[in-house]
C-alpha cells in the first residue's frame, strides 16, 4: 500500500466556504413589473366576475360594500406580500453549485450542487419576452420540493448561465461514460 | 429457455392465457356490481343473454390477447446498454430503459402463472409511473437470466460469457434472514394499527355505498333498515362495540401481516438482495443495495419489549416532474428482524453499521405552533361552543383530557426529535409511537434547503430539509448556525467527491 501518498487530513470545518456569505444576485427590477402585471390581470378577472355577479344577483347587493372592501384589502396585502418575496430572491452560481434564496415570510436557501442536476430548463413568458427576460429551472431527483426556479433572470445572462451549467454537466458525466 | 437476449423475442406463449384472464378479471372487477344487477333485474328469461354476452366479452380478450402477445416484443440492446420492449395493438409504443436506471426486478407468480408453471417479470426504474415495463409470462430459467442481466448491467455487457443460474442453485440460497410465522404473529399484533384503521373505513364505506344501490334496486324500506341497524346499535353498549372494533382491526391487521409477509426471506443474490415472501404466489423482489436512497427502521414500546423492528428501504420514487407524476409505493419492507438481523442488513446495504455521530436537539420552541394549532385553537374553540351550547356542555372533560394528551404526545415527539451526523451517515430520529431511525448516507442527497423565520433571528433558530430522490429529511428548529456549519459540510462532501447516488 502507498502509504506515504495516502493522506487523510482532518477537515476544517469553519475553513469550508460558507454559502450563507455569498453575495447574491437580485432578480432584474423589470420582473417586478411583470408580477404586477399578472397581478392586475387576476385581479381585473376576479373583479369583473364579482361585479357581475353583483349586478346580476339581487340577494348579494346589499352585501356589495363588504364585498368590495374584503377584495381591495385582499389585493393591497398581495401585493405587498410579492413585493417582499420580490425583494428576498437572490440567486448564485458558484463553481459547483447553484444557490437560490427565497421566500414570503420565512427565509429559505436551497442549494443544489452541479454534480446532482438532472437537467435544466429555460422559460420565457409573453410579458417575459416583452422585457427581454427569462426564468430558469433547475431538476434534481429530489423531487418537487428538491427543484430550484429562477425567475426574473436578463435572457442573455439566463442564456449564459443555462450554457455553462450543461457545459459543467458534461463536464461531470464525461468521465462516467468513458470507465 | 435462452440466455441471450439481444435478439427481439416474445415472451412464452402462455402469456396469451395469462393476458386474457388478466383482462377478463379486470373488465369482471370494474363491472361487478352491474352484472349482478343484471342478473337480478332481468329475470331468468334473459339469461341465455347475459350469457351470450359473457362468451363474447370472454372471446374479445383472447381475441385482444392473441395480438397482443403477437406485438409484445423483447430484447437488450448490449452496445447502448437499453432494454427495449415494443409493443401496442393499434399504436406502435416502444419503451426504452436504460439498465443502469433500473431499479428493481420484481419476479412473482401469481395462482393462475403457477399453475401454467410461468413466471411474471416487472421492472421498476426511477422514472415515472408509465415507464414501467411487465412481461406477464417467461420461463423460471430466463426469467432469472434476464434479471441477472438487467440488473447487472455494464459489467454484464463486457462479460459475453453468459452465466447461466440453474434452477437448483436458485433454490439452494441460503437466506440470512427468515421470519418465522410466531414472528410474524407478533409483527401482526404491534404494528400497522393505522393502515388497518383505513382498511377497515375503506370497506366500511365501500359496503355502504353498495348497500345503498342494492336497496335502491329492491326497493327496500330504507326507514325499515335504519331503525333495525339503531335498534342493534343501541342493543350493545358503545364499551362493547368498542371492544369489538378493536378485536377486527387487531384481527384484520394479522390477516394482512401474514397475507403480505408469509414466509419472508431475504438472501444475497450476486450483487443483490433478493426478498421473497407470500402466501400463495410467492413474490420475489431483487434489489440493489446501492440504489436504496433511505433505510429506515422502526420500533414502538411493544416492539422494544419483543425485539422486533421493521425495516424499510426507501428507493428513489421521482420520475421526470416536469410532468408533475409522482411514483408511489417503492418501498419495501422488511417486518420483524431483531436488532442483530438490522445490523446485518444495514451492513449490507450502507457498507457498515451506521455510527450514530454528533447529536443535534431541536430548540424549544419546536413545541410552540403544535401545541398552539392542535390544542390551545381547538379546545378553545371548543369550549367557546361548549358555553353556548347546552347539549355539549357535559362533554367539557373531554376537552381537558384531550389537552393533557396532547401535551403529552407533542412533548414525546419534541424529545424524539433528533439528528445525528456522522462523517459517512446522517441518522434521523422521529416519532410518537412508533421511534423511527433514517439513515441516509450524504453523497444520496440532491439538495438542501435551510430556511428560517424573521422573528428567530434573534435566538438564531432555524429549519433543515435534505431532499433525497426517495423523500426528504427534515430537521426543525435547530441551531442555525450549526445548521449552516452542516450545510457547507455537507456541500463540500458531495461537491469534492463524486460518487453516484443511483
Amino acid at each position: 500500500m502507498p502509504t506515504e501518498t495516502f493522506t487523510n487530513d482532518a477537515i476544517d470545518i469553519d475553513a469550508l466556504p460558507k454559502y450563507e456569505e455569498i453575495p447574491l444576485r437580485k432578480p432584474d427590477t423589470n420582473y417586478w413589473k411583470i408580477i404586477c402585471i399578472n397581478l392586475i390581470i387576476t385581479f381585473l378577472l376576479i373583479g369583473v366576475s364579482a361585479g357581475l355577479l353583483i349586478f346580476f344577483n339581487e340577494k348579494i347587493q346589499p352585501h356589495a360594500i363588504l364585498i368590495s372592501i374584503t377584495y381591495i384589502t385582499i389585493a393591497i396585502f398581495s401585493i405587498l406580500l410579492f413585493y417582499v418575496s420580490f425583494k428576498k430572491r437572490g440567486y448564485a452560481i458558484r463553481t459547483k453549485d447553484v444557490i437560490y434564496k427565497s421566500g414570503i415570510i420565512a427565509e429559505s436557501t436551497t442549494i443544489v450542487p452541479l454534480n446532482r442536476i438532472q437537467h435544466i430548463e429555460l422559460n420565457e413568458g409573453f410579458f417575459s419576452r416583452m422585457f427581454k427576460l427569462g426564468s430558469l429551472q433547475i431538476f434534481t431527483a429530489g423531487g418537487q420540493t428538491g427543484h430550484i426556479h429562477i425567475a426574473g433572470i436578463p435572457i442573455d445572462e439566463a442564456k449564459s448561465i443555462r450554457d455553462l451549467l450543461l457545459n459543467k454537466l458534461e463536464l461531470v458525466e464525461t468521465p462516467e461514460t468513458e470507465i | 429457455m435462452n440466455s441471450d437476449f439481444s435478439k427481439p423475442q416474445r415472451e412464452s406463449a402462455f402469456g396469451i392465457i395469462v393476458m386474457a384472464a388478466h383482462t377478463a378479471f379486470k373488465i369482471g372487477k370494474a363491472t361487478f356490481f352491474f352484472i349482478v344487477y343484471a342478473f337480478i333485474k332481468m329475470g331468468p328469461a334473459y339469461t341465455t343473454y347475459a350469457l351470450l354476452g359473457i362468451g363474447i366479452i370472454i372471446v374479445l380478450c383472447i381475441i385482444f390477447s392473441y395480438l397482443w402477445y403477437l406485438k409484445f416484443t423483447f430484447f437488450l440492446d448490449k452496445e447502448k446498454q437499453e432494454f427495449v420492449v415494443n409493443k401496442g395493438i393499434l399504436n406502435r409504443d416502444q419503451v426504452i430503459i436504460q439498465l443502469d436506471k433500473i431499479q428493481q426486478v420484481n419476479i412473482n407468480q401469481n395462482l393462475l402463472q403457477k399453475m401454467i408453471g410461468v413466471y411474471g417479470l416487472k421492472i421498476d426504474t426511477a422514472g415515472a409511473s408509465g415507464e414501467e415495463v411487465s412481461i406477464k409470462a417467461i420461463d423460471e430459467v430466463s426469467a432469472y437470466n434476464l434479471k441477472e442481466h438487467l440488473l447487472k448491467g455494464k459489467a454484464a455487457a463486457i462479460d459475453q460469457s453468459d452465466i447461466l443460474i440453474e434452477k437448483d442453485a436458485l433454490i439452494e440460497q441460503i437466506p440470512f434472514l427468515k421470519i418465522s410465522s410466531w414472528t410474524l404473529f407478533k409483527v401482526g399484533l404491534t404494528s400497522n394499527y393505522g393502515q388497518s384503521l383505513t382498511v377497515i373505513l375503506v370497506f366500511f364505506m365501500y359496503t355502504v355505498q353498495e348497500a345503498r344501490h342494492i336497496m335502491d334496486i329492491f326497493e327496500l324500506d330504507k326507514g325499515y333498515v335504519k331503525s333495525t341497524v339503531l335498534g342493534l346499535a343501541t342493543l350493545f353498549s358503545v364499551a362493547v362495540i368498542v371492544v369489538i372494533f378493536l378485536m377486527v382491526l387487531l384481527f384484520i391487521n394479522l390477516i394482512r401481516t401474514f397475507y403480505k409477509y408469509f414466509q419472508l426471506e431475504v438472501s444475497h443474490h450476486k450483487n443483490s438482495l433478493l426478498l421473497s415472501s407470500g402466501v400463495i404466489a410467492k413474490k420475489n423482489t431483487l434489489i440493489n443495495p446501492n440504489k436504496v436512497q433511505i433505510t429506515k427502521h422502526s420500533q414502538n414500546y411493544f416492539q422494544k419489549k419483543l425485539n422486533l423492528l421493521n425495516i424499510s428501504l426507501k428507493q428513489a420514487h421521482f420520475g421526470e416532474s416536469k410532468k408533475g407524476k409522482e411514483m408511489q409505493g417503492n418501498t419495501l419492507e422488511i417486518v420483524g428482524c431483531d436488532a442483530i438481523e438490522r445490523d446485518q442488513l444495514l451492513k449490507m446495504i450502507l457498507g457498515q453499521v451506521p455510527i450514530s455521530g454528533k447529536t443535534f436537539a431541536p430548540d424549544w420552541r419546536f413545541l410552540n405552533l403544535p401545541i398552539f394549532f392542535k390544542l390551545v385553537l381547538p379546545v378553545a374553540i371548543f369550549l367557546i361552543v361548549a358555553f353556548n351550547v347546552q347539549e355539549v356542555k357535559p362533554y367539557i372533560g373531554f376537552a381537558a383530557a384531550y389537552f393533557l394528551i396532547g401535551i403529552f404526545m407533542i412533548s414525546i415527539s419534541y424529545r424524539r426529535h433528533r439528528i445525528a451526523v456522522d462523517q459517512d451517515f446522517i441518522i434521523k430520529t422521529s416519532g410518537i409511537w412508533d421511534i423511527s431511525k433514517e439513515v441516509i448516507v450524504p453523497h444520496k442527497i440532491q439538495a438542501i434547503t435551510a430556511s428560517q423565520y424573521p422573528w428567530h433571528k434573534s435566538v438564531d433558530v432555524g429549519h433543515l430539509c435534505l431532499h433525497t430522490a426517495a423523500g426528504q429529511i427534515r430537521f426543525k428548529y435547530g441551531n442555525y448556525s450549526e445548521i449552516k456549519k452542516l450545510v457547507n459540510f455537507w456541500l463540500y462532501q458531495l461537491e469534492s467527491g463524486n460518487e453516484d447516488w443511483m
